[in-house]
């Protein structure tokens, strides 16, 4: 009976896609996610490589591994403006995941890996959608393998950094108007890059049980030098649209975090978190087509993101050695100017309700499941360049299940 | 028990899947459409690609209205439909529609332009049941108070009840709520396509006369409704797309043999590499042997222009056979004068049109104003699909230079949708103008 209604819900939520304000995605520790996605002042696991990599060092066990995986369900509902049109948006696999592994060579220095997928976006409007001229289908995914280092002074502060290596993969889809007989034109772009960071960050530990936590991750520039755009056009148009190299570039934005988190007692932890996110840089996306005709050139998308604050509030109880709860929430405030909503990337306010689990089989091993309720605001919005405009209204469900294994 | 729950909860997280949007909710407002009748020209009747075919009906600018109507208490819309999608043009010559293809010029340059699509041609005849469309090819204002226009129309003997009646008596018959007009470009067009050179543009008292009994007849039917102006014809590409400076010359050696040519005949036209004024016939000219002239900004070459002339016989230059100067009939030139008086014209006419919509409480579409932005630079982006008003690329205007294309339509019913709503207090949604084709590319 149970496991038929798990699998009912699976089946509801059969599509998984992106979430959040903008393309970044912050589900990355099942423990964390559980409780309001906080992480910057933690030091429980080895996803502090991420979150903090001044806290690595403050990891008490030899080594801690951790791996997991977050499904996101998206539902998107678009209704177009003075339109009588509604669309949703179609049901897709979004599967964010990350493995991390630290180790203690000497009482004050840790080293530690981290592979994981801070930044993405997938979504399908379907092909005959009424904003199929702005965006088809998109699938965009940045994999980030990032070596850290990290040591402790005196058991009172701690400073790590990491290097970020950058993966990105892009493939895209959108219609043109470019109408032949039983059908209307389209483009594909399609290519993939890499691209450099750093993650710094600072632990402090004043006294016993409380931690304070300031952590920056830089921006990634991910410029796809040598992108593939496929045109299918009409005959008559195509030497106007030839098959070419196209330069794609997208900043993955930085991000400023502070966290603080206090033991109340052995069982019982409280931390907050403000995260600022540098959205500001997403000012344009740009398309540079190498082979230039009349109707191809270099194309700027605007985009005119804002720096955005994000408040996050989470709590673990440790009900005894072997279950521990958590409970969190956080509000995601849109990066984008309600006249620059695009449907690439239909972002709105967001409330984050997040609940978690751990699971302690035997010492040091977990199993941590997560559910994160991603509530979005309804929102009406115009993507001015394009004058295409709607009402957008999100919600998004994603369970998330982990390992994380210390000794 | 635990059976029925079960579908219970299956069946809430099904609902709770997607996030609802309350549905648009389209409102009439204080109009009526019930019954919705369209008065007008070929731009009302869903003429396209220089004929009349089913296909260009269906997406006629009043259909596409009424569609939106019958979601706010709008009845069927009924208009005398072609069965060919070939069609029929009674001019220039009985003919078929337009389509893009491939044609090899006069230089054996294969190129694509439209061209007559092959195929059967639509026989006139009376369709035999009454219509909600009076849009009427070539009509002009004063004709829909013509009697007997019946038997000089044959676009309007297709559905006409009487053959001795005018068409403003037609309209009572159907009892009409509601009606859309767009009427008396012809007035000033037919004259512009004529190059200025035959036809002519009607007097304003006689437009006023017939605009006041067209929209007399329609108002004392008790219906309501709005009515649209008329564009200026320099925003339309059946002027603009040949400028007045389309001589181009590739070479010195040519622009020097030309100015030789010009200067045995005692005309002082310089030419240069790169684009030149077209010659035209002008009786005012001050040379002696040749009554001609360069042309000036400003100047229109219509579209109909023989191209294979201008291309390979020195049409607009000088006669590759006789060496003569060879000026650009007058039928296929607007001069400063002519267009001096079609803008005039246009705007004495304009005047009284919204004039009358305010003084009967007409809504008014100022399809001037919106051509003008069409034409404009930066044109007119409707989610996403980028329009204005050059011939092909443009995708608004259809193969024939002067009609609209489905999609230009669309385009063109949301401008009178603009209007109903915003003079009835209604809510009509707009026509998804992502629906419908612009220029189809072979």
């Amino acid at each position: 009976m149970r496991r038929i209604t798990f699998l009912l819900l699976l089946f509801c939520f059969a599509a998984l896609t992106s979430m959040g304000g903008g393309y970044q995605v912050g589900l990355h520790s099942t423990r964390n996610t559980g409780m309001g996605l906080i992480g910057t002042s933690l030091t429980y696991d080895a996803s502090s490589i991420f979150y903090n990599p001044g806290g690595v060092s403050f990891i008490k066990d030899k080594w801690s591994l951790s791996g997991g995986v977050s499904l996101i369900m998206a539902r998107v509902t678009f209704q177009g403006k003075d339109e009588n049109y509604q669309t949703h948006l179609e049901h897709q696999l979004n599967t964010p995941f990350y493995v991390y592994a630290s180790y203690k060579a000497t009482d004050n220095l840790s080293i530690g890996l981290a592979v994981n997928t801070p930044y993405g976006n997938g979504l399908s409007w379907g092909d005959n959608w009424q904003g199929r001229f702005l965006i088809q289908n998109l699938k965009f995914q940045a994999i980030t393998v990032q070596p850290t280092i990290s040591y402790k002074f005196k058991n009172i502060i701690g400073v790590g950094v990491g290097l970020v290596w950058a993966y990105g993969s892009v493939n895209l889809n959108k219609a043109l108007p470019l109408d032949y007989t039983g059908g209307e034109g389209q483009l594909n772009i399609k290519g993939n890059t890499i691209g450099f960071g750093f993650n710094a960050g600072v632990l402090i530990h004043p006294v016993k049980g409380f931690n304070i936590g300031i952590d920056y991750r830089s921006k990634i520039n991910m410029d796809v030098q040598n992108a593939n755009a496929t045109f299918t056009v009409p005959a008559a148009v195509r030497p106007q649209f030839p098959d070419s190299k196209v330069e794609v570039s997208l900043p993955l934005p930085a991000n400023l975090d502070f966290g603080l988190s206090y033991e109340i007692n052995e069982k019982f932890m409280i931390g907050i978190n403000l995260c600022y996110v540098f959205w500001k840089q997403y000012d344009s996306l740009v398309f540079n087509f190498k082979t230039k005709t009349a109707s191809l050139g270099r194309t700027a998308t605007a985009a005119l993101y804002q720096n955005r604050l994000i408040p996050r509030i989470g709590f673990q109880y440790k009900v005894n050695p072997t279950v521990t709860v958590r409970l969190g929430g956080y509000y995601d405030p849109s990066p984008v100017p309600s006249d620059y909503l695009n449907p690439q990337t239909p972002s709105t306010n967001e409330i984050g309700l997040t609940a978690g689990l751990s699971v302690f089989p035997f010492k040091g091993f977990s199993i941590d499941a997560a559910f994160l309720y991603l509530m979005g605001m309804k929102r009406d919005g115009t993507y001015s360049p394009e004058n295409f405009a709607g009402t957008y209204y999100s919600a998004f469900y994603i369970p998330a299940i982990g390992l994380s294994y210390s000794f | 028990m635990k059976k029925l729950l079960f579908i219970i909860l299956s069946l809430a997280l099904f609902t709770s899947c997607e996030r609802k949007i309350s549905e648009y909710a389209a409102d009439k407002g204080t109009a009526n459409f019930s019954t919705y009748i369209s008065i007008g020209n070929s731009l009302v009747a869903g003429y396209a690609d220089g004929a009349l075919y089913h296909d260009g009906q269906l997406y006629s600018c009043p259909n596409l209205i009424a569609g939106q109507l019958q979601l706010a208490g709008g009845g069927a819309f009924i208009q005398p439909m072609v069965t060919s999608n070939y069609g029929v043009a009674v001019y220039p010559g009985v003919q078929t529609k337009l389509v893009l293809g491939y044609t090899a010029d006069c230089q054996g340059v294969v190129g694509l332009s439209p061209v007559r699509s092959v195929g059967d041609m639509e026989i006139f005849g009376n369709v035999g049941y009454a219509v909600n469309n009076f849009g009427i090819p070539g009509a002009k204002s004063f004709h829909l108070i013509t009697p007997g226009y019946a038997q000089m129309n044959p676009y309007y003997t297709r559905f006409a009840t009487s053959m001795t009646g005018a068409v403003v008596e037609e309209f009572g018959k159907v009892h009409p709520t509601f009606f859309t007009m767009q009427l008396g470009d012809n007035d000033v067009l037919a004259y512009a396509l004529a190059g200025g050179s035959y036809d002519s543009i009607t007097q304003p008292a006689t437009f006023y006369y017939a605009m006041k009994i067209v929209l007399g007849s329609l108002l004392a039917t008790g219906a309501s409704g709005v009515m649209a102006n008329i564009p200026d014809i320099t925003s339309i590409p059946f002027f603009t797309t040949i400028p007045y400076n389309g001589l181009v010359l590739t070479r010195q050696t040519l622009a020097d043999s030309v100015n030789y040519a010009m200067s045995l005949y005692q005309l002082p036209f310089h030419y240069v590499v790169g684009p030149n004024p077209f010659l035209v016939r002008d009786p005012a000219s001050p040379h002696p042997y040749f009554k001609v002239r360069q042309m000036q900004p400003g100047e229109y070459v219509l579209m109909t222009v023989p191209q294979d002339s201008l291309k390979c016989k020195g049409m607009g230059i000088i006669n590759v056979v006789t060496h003569a100067p060879y000026p650009i009939p007058d039928q296929f030139v607007l001069t400063t004068a002519e267009v001096a008086q079609i803008k005039f014209a246009t705007d004495v006419f304009n005047n009284i049109i919204d004039t009358m919509a305010a003084n009967h409480h007409v809504g008014l579409v100022d399809m001037n104003s919106k051509l003008k932005i069409l034409n404009s630079q930066s044109g007119v982006v409707w989610d996403g699909i980028h329009l204005n008003a050059k011939f092909v690329t443009g995708g608004a205007f259809s193969l024939d230079g002067i009609h609209l294309t489905p999609r230009g339509n669309a385009l063109s019913a949301n401008y009178f949708i603009e209007a109903i709503n915003q003079h009835f207090g209604s809510k009509i949604p707009y026509v998804d103008v992502t629906k419908y084709k612009g220029v189809v590319f072979p």
